[in-house]
């Protein structure tokens, strides 16, 4: 019998980029390097762990926007080609560093070897499609695969609650899309959350959803068990909430293991060190300089400058993740004798969930060190043992309840992040079009009840089925689409945080143009029905027009089955 | 910006038009004007203007990423544009953290013609102004707008609250023509409330070490000194925020004991006041900075000292520093490094 539980959440997302109307696009990167640097690499140690027997049991929730793309022909095509690029270049460094720079044979070799199998499963065993992989990790019982909100939309920050319903019905719709059934759980966009959500959620199918520590800590009644037990919300939702100190010991860029001497630096990379002529073959077209992914040097100190970094010694900081692995059981031991000291022998269950980006991407050895947790938590001890939100609600034990507080995972605990003086300007824009979303959707739905109240064999040229009500149609979802895309949160963060911020600002206003464009097309159309009511004659699109709405469609593919009738109110 | 000072709600009466152009609506029920127009000047020029609703959106990139497209329409897509705003009542309440509140607006006609036809002479004296009411206690925050813009509130932790843009003149009652939505800000501290139910109950000192054990070493401290006699501790805090303030006097009201405790701990772990803004209530924020000449971090943990016998020792921040990567989560600071609710002076 275990004396505590622990549950890893993975929280996988990207906003979803996606730019078919050129070759090669710098932000697309965001999707490769992850595909190649953290999702393969958790794929194949989830998969290995599952068929050595030592079967981790974690939670993860792969997005809607990430799925999407996953799921993208023409992403999974380019992606093909970037990972062909990065093998080719991987194997002429091979052979460089063998010539001339043995200090990062090892590095150059350990590329080789990685980047050959990620090839290898990409092709062969997943078909180049992750959500295959994803699905089949979870119907082997390794994952319990989350959902997230539609679009990474940040509901505190969402105006109408049709515009809040539709981020978590489109989720659910994306995710039974995807994996074939219903989720169990949600991951609140930023884990942001306020009183009332969870009656969307229920309404959803939802079981729980993740929040940060103090949402239960200063939630209402005082919880009995702080955050090492779920509570449950009045409607029955219940709620896990982050343990502080497991975040700490992996995330935190002062204390946390990535920050280890030993392991791989990640702002030393072939894209900026290597001559040009060198490189350049590999770059993109324009051949600006970016990262590739190929990096030689490991951490070595704080405060080291990037000249002075060390070579990176694959083996070593292997055996350090290893190390940081032990480490982290034995400290979960630990706590989890303090936890049932303070509770009185009830077993623990301490939730830690990370941005899955953390595991490879940032901290490059991450995936190896999750590999080496879970061996070592199954074949090296029995005091722990891994569980997922829905083992523990299987498990039957009652649970109390209380109203969480309003929190987000972000600095401070808040909203500040989402909101702030860099970016309050966006959310009049955003808040016009929910408003006018969910007026079209009423007076969608309000002009098709007429129609089909007229019965089969009406003349009315906005029957069902004509030209013009498809068009309608598509116009109204592909309204949907804009401002879901609009509402990602991943927009206001990056202007927040001083990354990225004219693509992500250019992205905003770009979903609020379209959105407006189309909302011009749909009432253009409709001003021509009031006035010609009663006639036969078709109302279309003039063939200008119709081109934009195609570009738009061909641009903004995300959610190919959504239906705009859930923002009717 | 004219702010005005802060009044009792029995100050100021409201009353509401019913004609139609000044009907008081919620932005969530507006839905009425199509037009879109260019925004104009604001309708009173001598007004100070609060900052415009998109003041701070940022400029159109300078240089334009795009390829040839095929016609006038699709050229549009290269440069994305904001749309240009309605004219329309709009008025939004958004909570950013449990001390600070943003809120915008606009309004889709000139209130005063309505005003001038109504009252005649009387409309005379009229400011448009921004009124932030605390549903549960009618206090008010007033301040003289243009029709159109946003502003950040300092609120308390745990309130309700609803924005007004209306019309005010001293004296006579506040003409409302338009309200936001209700917010409520968020709790910034754990519940004084046990669960009923015996399986779910808890003492304070025992969930002042579950708070501990969870690493919420400052709110453990918060829990156990509160104990279960709230009202004597709740003295004692009054009592070092007079002697932090060298036994001047201030109005008690609207102000959280638990929100001077934080200030004082954060004050005397080396925090700024400025530091604190947005981080404490308004009333509080407002006596510590008219007094600022008298506040500082080694009177406040004097204070601290003397009324609950916390060691200097105990008062150590502790920073985790950022994450990893590009990820903001927090992690809450720990202002008691050397703190245990079970082996503190305190508790002793």
């Amino acid at each position: 019998m275990p004396i505590g539980y622990f549950s890893l959440i993975l929280h996988a997302h990207l906003p979803f980029v996606r730019h078919p109307e050129y070759p090669e696009f710098l932000e697309e990167d965001w999707l490769y390097e992850a595909i190649t640097e953290v999702y393969l690499p958790l794929i194949f140690i989830f998969q290995h762990l599952h068929e050595v027997g030592a079967s981790p049991r974690i939670a993860m929730n792969v997005s809607p926007p990430l799925c999407e793309m996953l799921a993208d022909p023409l992403l999974q095509e380019r992606y093909t080609k970037h990972l062909e690029n990065l093998l080719e270049l991987a194997q002429k460094e091979q052979l460089r560093t063998r010539k001339e720079a043995k200090q990062f044979t090892e590095a150059a070799k350990m590329y080789v070897e990685n980047l050959s199998m990620s090839l290898h499963l990409w092709n062969d065993r997943y078909g180049r499609n992750l959500v295959n992989a994803f699905r089949e990790l979870q119907d082997e019982g390794v994952l319990e695969i989350i959902t997230c909100c539609a679009t990474h939309g940040f509901l505190p920050l969402i105006s109408t609650e049709e515009s809040r319903r539709a981020q978590v019905q489109v989720a659910v719709t994306n995710y039974k899309k995807h994996f074939g059934r219903q989720p169990r759980g949600i991951w609140l966009p930023e884990c942001a959350y306020e009183p009332g959500v969870e009656h969307l959620l229920k309404a959803a199918g939802i079981e729980y959803f993740i929040v940060d520590t103090h949402a239960i800590l200063y939630g209402d009644p005082r919880p009995r068990f702080g955050v090492h037990a779920p509570v449950s919300c009045d409607n029955g939702v219940a709620v896990f909430a982050r343990d502080v100190e497991t975040s700490r010991q992996v995330w935190s860029d002062v204390v946390g293991y990535p920050g280890h001497p030993l392991y791989r630096e990640f702002y030393r990379d072939i894209g900026w060190d290597a001559p040009i002529e060198f490189v350049g073959p590999h770059l993109h077209a324009d051949g600006t300089r970016r990262h590739l992914g190929l990096k030689y040097h490991r951490i070595t100190g704080k405060g080291v400058p990037l000249h002075a970094k060390l070579p990176y010694r694959p083996k070593l900081a292997r055996a350090k993740a290893a190390e940081n692995a032990g480490h982290f059981i034995q400290e979960r031991i630990a706590q989890a004798h303090k936890l049932r000291k303070t509770f009185e022998g009830r077993p623990p269950l301490v939730v830690a969930p990370y941005d899955a980006e953390l595991y490879g991407h940032w901290w490059f050895e991450g995936p190896q060190f999750l590999d080496f947790f879970f061996r070592q938590l199954h074949f090296d001890q029995d005091e722990i043992a891994p569980a997922t939100p829905g083992d523990f609600l299987d498990s039957g034990l009652p649970i109390q309840v209380q109203q969480p507080a309003g929190s987000s995972w972000g600095e401070n605990g808040y909203y500040m992040v989402w909101l702030n003086d860099k970016n309050a300007w966006m959310y009049p824009y955003q808040h016009d079009a929910e408003r006018k979303m969910t007026e079209i959707a009423n007076r969608f739905a309000d002009q098709n009840s007429r129609f089909k109240a007229q019965g089969p064999g009406s003349t009315s040229n906005l029957e069902a089925g004509t030209l013009d009500f498809e068009l309608q149609v598509r116009i109204t979802n592909q309204l949907a689409r804009e401002l879901l895309l609009a509402q990602s949160s991943d927009w206001a963060f990056q202007i927040h945080k001083g990354t990225t911020v004219e693509y992500a600002a250019r992205r905003f206003r770009s979903h609020i143009h379209r959105f407006d464009l189309l909302h011009e097309m749909l009432n253009k159309s409709y001003a021509f029905k009031l006035s010609e009511s009663g006639t036969t004659e078709a109302v279309t699109l003039t063939p200008e027009e119709l081109t934009l709405l195609k570009e738009i469609e061909s641009r903004d593919t995300i959610f190919p089955e959504i239906d705009q009738r859930v923002y009717g109110s | 910006m004219a702010k005005k000072p802060r009044k009792d709600s029995s100050e100021i009466r409201v009353i509401e038009f019913v004609l139609d152009e000044l009907e008081p609506v919620s932005s969530a029920e507006t839905s009425r004007s199509r037009k879109v127009e260019q925004r104009g000047p604001g309708f009173q020029d001598d007004l100070e203007s609060v900052s415009s609703i998109d003041a701070a959106a940022p400029p159109e990139p300078a240089v334009q990423i795009g390829n040839e497209m095929g016609s006038a329409a699709l050229r549009q897509l290269e440069l994305p544009k904001l749309p240009l705003f309605e004219k329309q009542d709009r008025a939004r309440l958004q909570v950013q953290s449990p001390n600070r509140v943003y809120f915008y607006w606009s309004l889709k006609t000139n209130p005063f013609q309505a005003l001038s036809r109504t009252l005649s002479a009387g409309s005379a004296g009229y400011t448009l102004a921004l009124r932030l009411l605390d549903t549960q206690t009618e206090r008010e925050e007033i301040l003289a707008v243009e029709p159109e813009g946003s502003y950040w509130f300092n609120t308390d932790a745990g309130r309700t609250y609803r924005a007004e843009i209306g019309l005010y003149s001293p004296s006579r009652p506040f003409v409302r023509i338009l309200f936001s939505n209700t917010v409520t800000t968020p709790r910034k501290s754990p519940s004084s409330r046990a669960a009923s139910q015996s399986e779910w109950r808890i003492t304070s000192h025992k969930f002042a070490e579950v708070l501990d054990v969870t690493g919420f070493e400052q709110d453990a401290f918060d829990v156990v000194l509160a104990g279960d006699d709230t009202e004597r501790v709740d003295e004692l805090t009054y009592a070092a925020l007079t002697q932090l303030l060298d036994e001047r006097e201030y109005a008690r009201a609207n102000i959280a004991p638990e929100d001077i405790r934080l200030a004082m701990v954060a004050l005397a772990s080396g925090r700024t006041l400025e530091e604190l803004r947005w981080k404490i209530g308004p009333a509080l924020f407002t006596i510590l900075q008219a007094h600022a000449e008298h506040v500082d971090s080694e009177k406040a943990a004097a204070a601290l000292s003397e009324v609950f016998d916390i060691d200097q020792s105990e008062l150590e921040e502790e920073d985790y520093g950022p994450a990893v990567g590009t990820s903001l989560v927090n992690f809450p600071r720990k202002y008691y490094r050397g703190y245990s609710p079970l082996s503190s002076h305190i508790t002793r």
